[in-house]
């Protein structure tokens, strides 16, 4: 018997041939694509953090130290994301003038110092989330790997 | 008013790209470890391909950060501009790549709880295993401790059981329903005559008696065992045994009767000893009351005679009376004649008593019977062993002895046969032997007892006076030596017994200090 899923899919394949016009075979892409793409990303990966941290939360089957740092890890990683996604966002909200000596070590925000250049600035700091995503990870599977060596050494 | 300076946010990105970096290559290298260890493990696999695209977008990321901060305070922003967009899309994969690799997590992971499902199985089922083994291991040692300890036991049992059976001096047995023996030891084979267990070796085939035979198949059928049964068995030899019985039936486990298992003691040699100071004490009463009739009788006897002969003197000897007086005189005679041998009997009479040599002792008995013997188609056998040793002795009473036994073997051969004399040298009991066997009729069984009492007799009425026996034996007794009697006698090269009977008389040897003795 065929699954509702396979009949819907059927039924709008039909539905979008049937009024087709005209179509544009090579489409163009400008330059905020790749932000866009690039945020949808952040996006994607947060969902697959959010699922990892959620699956391996509330599979038993998985008692391991390991995946406890793996959750912290996403945990992290996942935040770390919303500050980069932030960051980007904030990077194109803000206007040349907003910086003093762009593109040297003096480089600062300029004054006045509002809610998103502070936001930026933070955003700026995003490494304080991403190294210790990194080093949960790493811990994870240093942990995975010492329990399972010596599962095996029983 | 100043700025917000962006140092501390370039030296924060510069440190922790590189930072980054290192974990995540870190994190690379370990599920690269996971993935060697376990290669089929589904979840290190998708770790593996997680920390590669991690440490793929750090990598991307860390050093396009790195870079862009080089870049632009070297004053190398175009190159910057030409950099960017690849390492921005390189992220962008990355992340992508990061995200997907999750995506596969799931399937990954149900077939990971599949695996590890089947593995905790199969471990649980492991561990049972183990347990079971260990368990079966621990039994199999405890009974293996066990049997080992029983066999040892039971060895030790078996060794001392044996030893008891092997070693017993009375015959210990075990046989079948039908009596048929399944196991004896040797002195039971030795009591019964054999050396080694014949083919067919049926307890009940030796019993000699049925009524005793009748006795223990009964008591052991109804009561289960007899105790201190008396009986006789016949060995193969055909020698009596008198036997004194214990036994015991077998039961198999429903109750029924498979055999019997019994201890048998030898009890002949007792019985004999008993019989034989039986007949001692009843030989000695006998020739006390013979020795106090005698006593009385001899003097009345002796004044008869001497009236008898005076009277015979006063009388013609042609004439009626003399003849009566002869006749009193002649049986007067006869009476003393027995007076005399009961005297002999209960050793009253007197004895002298030297050194002499058995075998002329014969000699000359024979002197005087041998013609009368072969007249009756006896032919006398001497079969003595020269330079015998001297015994102390009565000349006259032993000839007595010898005539005594040679004309009970005549009697005995109403149809001739043959006499045969033996002397020999026992040095062990230092005794001097001389057997007198002749090949007669034989001594039934029932009178052998009785043959030395006095007066028993198988001789028709006034033939035998039922003394000779009786003093031959108080002759012997007198000496200090011993007389036995064996009918049928046992051929010595076989075994066989022949008919007829023999007389052994047995002497001590003389010694110094047994020198001429003279008593009354």
């Amino acid at each position: 018997m065929r699954s509702p899923f396979h009949t819907l899919t059927i039924l709008l394949t039909i539905i979008l041939l049937l009024p087709a016009v005209n179509a544009w075979a090579l489409q163009s892409h400008g330059e905020p694509e790749g932000l866009y793409v690039h945020q949808m990303a952040h996006f994607l990966f947060m969902g697959a953090l959010a699922y990892l941290y959620w699956h391996t939360r509330r599979t038993t089957a998985l008692p391991s130290k390991g995946w406890r740092y793996l959750r912290i890890f996403c945990f992290l990683l996942f935040f770390w994301n919303l500050m980069a996604l932030t960051g980007h966002e904030l990077s194109v909200l803000l206007a040349p003038e907003d910086f003093i000596d762009i593109g040297t070590w003096r480089e600062q925000l300029a004054p006045p110092i509002t809610f998103f250049k502070i936001i930026y600035f933070i955003a700026k700091m995003d490494h304080f989330l991403n190294v210790p995503a990194l080093l949960a990870l790493f811990i994870s599977l240093r942990t995975f790997y010492l329990e399972a060596r010596a599962e095996i050494g029983k | 008013m100043t700025g917000l300076p962006l140092l501390p946010t370039i030296v924060v990105d510069f440190t922790g790209s590189g930072l980054v970096i290192f974990l995540s290559f870190m994190a690379l290298r370990y599920s690269y470890f996971l993935v060697k260890l376990q290669p089929k493990n589904f979840i290190w696999g998708f770790l593996f391909y997680f920390c590669f695209a991690m440490a793929a977008f750090s990598i991307s990321r860390g050093v396009g950060h790195i870079l862009r901060i080089i870049l632009v305070l070297e004053e190398q922003e175009a190159l910057w501009h030409r950099l960017s967009p690849w390492s921005g899309g390189f992220n962008t994969l990355l992340m992508i790549s990061v995200a997907s690799a999750t995506i596969y997590y799931h399937s990954g992971l149900a077939a990971y709880k599949a695996i590890r499902s089947e593995a905790e199985k199969l471990a649980e089922a492991n561990r049972k295993l183990a347990e079971t083994a260990d368990e079966l291991q621990k039994v199999n040692t405890y009974l293996e401790d066990m049997v080992e300890e029983r066999t040892l036991a039971l060895s030790k049992s078996e060794k001392k059981f044996r030893h008891f059976f092997e070693n017993s001096k009375d015959m210990v047995y075990f046989c079948d329903i039908g009596g048929k023996i399944t196991d004896i030891n040797q002195s039971g084979l030795r009591m019964l005559g054999f050396d080694s267990p014949p083919e067919q070796f049926n307890l009940l085939s030796f019993f000699k008696d049925d009524r005793a035979l009748d006795q223990y198949l009964a008591a052991i059928s109804e009561n289960g065992f007899v105790s201190d049964f008396e009986m006789e068995l016949e060995s193969s030899d055909g020698s009596a045994r008198h036997i004194l019985l214990s036994a015991n039936a077998i039961f198999d486990k429903n109750g029924f009767m498979t055999g019997c298992e019994g201890i048998a003691k030898d009890m002949t040699r007792l019985r004999n000893m008993t019989d034989q100071l039986i007949k001692q004490e009843k030989m000695a009463s006998v020739g006390q009351v013979a020795a106090g009739v005698a006593h009385e009788i001899n003097t009345p006897l002796g004044i008869i005679l001497g009236y008898t002969q005076l009277m015979m003197d006063d009388f013609d000897k042609t004439g009626e009376v003399y003849g009566n007086l002869q006749v009193i005189e002649r049986q007067t005679k006869v009476c003393r004649k027995i007076v005399a041998d009961l005297l002999k009997f209960s050793r009253q009479s007197g004895s002298a008593k030297i050194e002499i040599d058995l075998n002329e002792i014969i000699e000359d008995v024979l002197a005087v019977t041998e013609h009368y013997l072969n007249i009756s188609h006896i032919q006398v056998s001497r079969r003595f062993t020269p330079a015998l040793p001297r015994v102390i002795g009565d000349a006259e009473k032993l000839r007595q002895v010898f005539i005594n036994l040679f004309n009970n073997a005549q009697h005995a051969m109403a149809d001739g046969g043959e006499i045969i004399v033996t002397t020999s040298h026992d040095p062990a009991a230092n005794e001097v032997i001389a057997s007198v066997r002749d090949t007669g009729t034989g001594i039934a069984d029932d009178i052998k007892p009785k043959i030395f009492d006095p007066f028993f007799t198988t001789k028709e009425v006034g033939k035998g006076t039922g003394l000779g026996l009786s003093v031959t034996y108080g002759i012997i007794r007198d000496h200090d030596g011993s007389i036995a009697v064996e009918s049928p006698v046992p051929e010595a090269e076989t075994g066989r017994k022949m008919q007829g009977t023999a007389f052994y008389v047995r002497l001590p040897v003389a010694v110094e200090k047994n020198a001429i003795n003279e008593e009354q």
